[in-house]
């Protein structure tokens, strides 16, 4: 019998026993400790206008950490996404165990037993942690077992010291929780090979020793690890067992962490030397241009989130504030610029009450603010570079005349800015979301630093970027400073504040803890500062 | 057949687009204008009618001068004030379903000041109640720009709610209230010197709603405030960053998208009938209901004023030539006009997907 009839029974009988022996086929089940679980030979993957990955090998075995770095845009997100089944490689074979496999989309990855933790958290924020856990796992089906699922993952946290409220719902959660629910969903749908984007790049210090702990409790448990890290390399050297980098799409060097040295790892990342100490120059101290008096704020939630903190900022000085997420300095931050109303206290700048000022006006004035949030507040994705580098001109007098905006001007100062600040893009006509985090950070840059501003609030500058680009912009940081500028400076990164700081701030619940000069600051101290404890003399 | 398929998958594949160039946004228009054809196809020869005939019939009647070409242009030029009321608000993140009401408020507005001024001169009368309606239009755009802008309330229920006001307003100046004329359902007809002078068969507004268009596209290319209402629209907290005001721009927007909206009540009653029919209530055809052409209308041209000129145009002459052609000349049952409609919509916002991706001859790419 042939015809329709015949060949729809042929495909959904195929359909049926493909599913029934995919089930069993999560090949990395059972890998011995030493086992090359994943391999992969001349991966090459175009884009137009960019070879992201350009005949990359590489290769994992089981229990083993090996970290791969790179700047930002050299290719670990393509790279990862080809291994998850997201993107297609061009050319390349890729192997499991020893057998070629084709991935046609996520499911097949993830059925082998590859499991991703993404840069971009994807969970349903609404649920709770267990049921955002067992969210797509095969053994739940119409009836959920929770009391079984509950018990399993518990036993799972513990095992590898996650601390987790599964009853939560995920919104309540901080960003380092979140990635654990990430991390334990896919070793729950029972991931051997776990590929981590960026795993550091939202966690405090503490946060991210934790994590690191985690991590070499999995790998003894002949996990095979694959973090992709752009920075904070110290912790690639403590953690990984072998390191792989990456640049412009290239393999550069592939060693035994035992073997690498920071500055060596620097190099072959940004193909120069890097100088980890940033140069601190030294600056007159001018006039005081800011001046803020008790001022407090809420947070999104309504809740009071900065409490009444009192600073001044003088010309030629960079005031660091050093907190860890949370503790009032992103509310502080868009205090000042006015993006968030203050609810008690005074803003005085340059002998003005800008308290009640409007966004406008504070551009006008002098005032700049880099926003943490380049994707969703910095940069429109839709818009040309042009109309990105527009966003702090339009309202200047000098690119407008009539109401009409001198598009030939805005069209220069686009060009200039990326060609000065090295964004990497194929022209000031391409949308800015196709740019990486990176490089949208540098945009930003690009367009306020040749604005000159009086007083610049930096909310986290560097953060997510690489040795490379983090030293480019504090290098740009301390151009303004030298130029007589005043900046506040917000950083979790205690040696970036240390280092850059003429005084710092260490935050903690919305008050400064103290106000400590550079010359006399501590590590340790400030530190302990940051998690709210005064050591006083 | 299937060997075929699967060479041309080798060989074709679909690669993200960076940038759309004007060029290729009317390329794809024109392949979805081909690919409704083609579809509607099917539906003519189940019919059993010869298709080419069927377009033959279509467009001779809708764009022929000595049949349906006035009416196509009279009522292409409404479509076009509606796509305008609508394209700019939406510029800005705003979807404006407001412009039924609008238009009912403008028509308040010129018959009022029709009436109420009868014996001016039409020189000063028509000024007037362009003025008028869009007036009228404006302030009935900016409640909605407002509350949207301050409050951030759901500018489409909000919408629905004025329009179903507006629309009652009406019905209870003309249906046995001041306005009523010699059926219960018919308005007393505006006197002679307000109705518009016509240019062969179109009022001269035409002249007015092709302005708008360019300025409108010039407004959102070149001119600082088009400048912030596309950054509202596309990402509303930058906007905020960068210090504009949500607020001014919606009130903006809405604002004019009212006027436009508005003055398209004068186009239509001064120009064509002369008086204002009610339909029954239930009836779908509402005269200002056609103001709900704009958002599809708006849509397929991409939110481009320019490029809304030719779309109002075409749409326009579908409705004109499919009614008449399809219905009255083949005999074709009721509805098959609307079903040409549905497709042609559907057709063209399923090719937006090109907008975001298009078809590449895959490259034989050597290693090396």
């Amino acid at each position: 019998m042939s015809g329709p009839v015949q060949k729809i029974r042929d495909f959904v009988s195929r359909k049926h026993k493909g599913k029934r022996e995919r089930a069993r086929e999560n090949l990395l089940a059972r890998v011995k400790r030493g086992e090359t679980v994943l391999e992969a030979k001349g991966i090459t993957k175009r884009f137009p206008a960019v070879v992201a990955n350009d005949h990359i090998d590489f290769n994992i075995k089981a229990g083993e950490i090996h970290a791969v770095l790179g700047e930002n845009g050299a290719g670990k997100t393509t790279l990862m996404n080809i291994f998850y089944g997201l993107l297609k490689p061009d050319e390349g074979e890729i192997y499991v165990r020893g057998k070629r496999v084709d991935f046609k989309s996520p499911l097949d990855a993830i059925e082998l037993g590859i499991g991703m933790v993404h840069q971009h958290r994807k969970l349903v924020p609404a649920h709770t942690v267990l049921e955002n856990i067992i969210l797509g796992h095969p053994e739940t089906k119409r009836i959920i077992d929770v009391k079984k699922a509950e018990a399993e993952v518990k036993k799972l946290c513990e095992k590898y010291g996650f601390k987790l409220d599964l009853n939560a719902r995920v919104w309540q959660l901080s960003a380092a929780e979140k990635q654990m629910v990430e991390i334990v969903k896919a070793l729950y749908r029972g991931a051997k090979l776990l590929i981590l984007d960026e795993p550091t790049s939202v966690l405090t210090p503490i946060e991210t020793e934790k994590l690191m702990m985690s991590l070499k409790a999995m790998a003894k448990d002949e996990l095979a690890l694959i973090p992709f890290i752009t920075h904070k390399l110290p912790i690639v050297l403590k953690v990984s067992d072998r390191v792989t980098v990456l640049r412009r799409g290239k393999v550069v060097a592939r060693l035994r962490t035992k073997d690498a040295t920071m500055r060596g790892l620097a190099r072959s990342m940004v193909g120069r030397d890097v100088a980890f100490k940033v140069k601190k120059v030294k600056a007159k101290k001018g006039r005081q241009i800011i001046e803020v008096k008790d001022l407090s704020a809420l947070s999104d939630k309504g809740v009071l989130a900065l409490r009444g903190v009192s600073f001044s900022v003088c010309e030629g000085e960079i005031f660091g504030i050093a907190g860890i997420a949370g503790n009032g300095q992103h509310e502080l931050a868009e205090t000042l610029m006015g993006l968030r109303k203050a609810e008690r206290g005074k803003v005085t700048f340059e002998g003005k009450d800008i308290t009640n000022s409007s966004i406008l006006e504070r551009w006008k004035m002098g005032i700049a603010y880099i926003p943490p949030e380049r994707i969703e507040v910095g940069t429109v994705g839709d818009f040309s570079l042009v109309d990105n580098v527009a966003l702090n001109y339009y309202f200047e007098p000098e690119f407008s005349r009539r109401g009409i905006l001198d598009y030939k001007k805005i069209r220069e100062r686009a060009g200039k800015a990326i060609s000065e600040f090295d964004v990497v893009c194929p022209n000031v006509d391409c949308e800015a979301k196709n740019l990486s985090g990176g490089n949208l950070q540098k945009l930003i840059l690009a367009r306020i630093i040749p604005r000159r501003p009086r007083l610049l609030i930096a909310n986290l500058p560097t953060h997510g970027l690489d040795v490379g680009a983090t030293e480019f912009v504090c290098d740009r940081l301390m151009e303004l400073k030298k130029d007589m500028r005043g900046i506040v400076f917000i950083s979790e990164d205690l040696d970036e504040i240390m280092a850059m700081s003429d005084r710092i701030a260490p935050i903690y619940e919305g008050k400064f803890v103290d106000i400590v000069p550079a010359e006399k600051a501590k590590k340790e101290s400030i530190g302990a500062m940051m998690a709210g404890v005064h050591l006083k003399r | 057949m299937k060997g075929m398929w699967i060479k041309l998958k080798k060989r074709l594949k679909l690669e993200r687009r960076f940038v759309l160039t004007g060029r290729d946004a009317v390329k794809i228009s024109i392949f979805s204008i081909i690919a409704t054809f083609v579809i509607f196809s099917i539906l003519l020869i189940l019919e059993g009618v010869n298709p080419l005939e069927a377009y033959k019939e279509i467009f001779s009647f809708a764009f022929d001068p000595k049949f349906g070409l006035g009416l196509t242009i009279r009522r292409g030029m409404l479509l076009l004030f509606a796509t305008l009321a609508f394209i700019l608000p939406l510029r800005a993140g705003i979807w404006n379903i407001g412009t039924e009401g609008q238009f009912y408020l403008g028509t308040v507005g010129a018959f009022g000041v029709a009436y109420a001024l009868s014996g001016l001169p039409s020189g000063a009368l028509i000024p007037l109640m362009l003025i008028a309606s869009a007036l009228c239009g404006a302030g009935f755009g900016a409640i909605l720009g407002y509350l949207k802008g301050k409050l951030n309330v759901n500018e489409i229920v909000l919408a629905i709610m004025l329009n179903n006001i507006a629309y009652w307003l009406i019905h209870f100046l003309i249906v046995g209230g001041p306005w009523m004329g010699t059926a219960e359902s018919v308005s007393k007809p505006l006197p002679v010197s307000a109705r518009a002078p016509m240019i062969w068969e179109v009022p001269f507004t035409i002249f007015l709603v092709l302005a708008i268009s360019v300025l409108l596209y010039f407004l959102l290319t070149k001119f600082k405030i088009g400048y912030q209402i596309r950054t509202l629209g596309r990402n509303p907290a930058a906007a905020k960053y960068a210090g504009m005001s949500p607020l001014k721009i919606s009130l903006f927007v809405m604002t004019v998208g009212g006027a436009i909206a508005g003055l398209a009540a004068y186009h239509l009653w001064a120009g064509d009938p002369g008086f204002y029919m009610i339909p029954k209530p239930q009836s779908y055809q509402q005269q200002g209901q056609f103001m709900y052409y704009g958002v599809i209308c708006g849509l397929i041209c991409v939110l481009n004023p320019l490029a809304a000129i030719p779309t109002a145009i075409f749409i326009s002459g579908m409705t004109v030539g499919s009614g008449t052609a399809l219905i009255s000349r083949l005999g074709l049952g009721f509805g098959i006009d609307f079903a040409l409609l549905g497709i042609l919509f559907l057709t063209f916002v399923a090719f937006q997907f090109f907008h975001q991706y298009r078809i590449v001859r895959a490259k034989k790419t050597r290693t090396g």
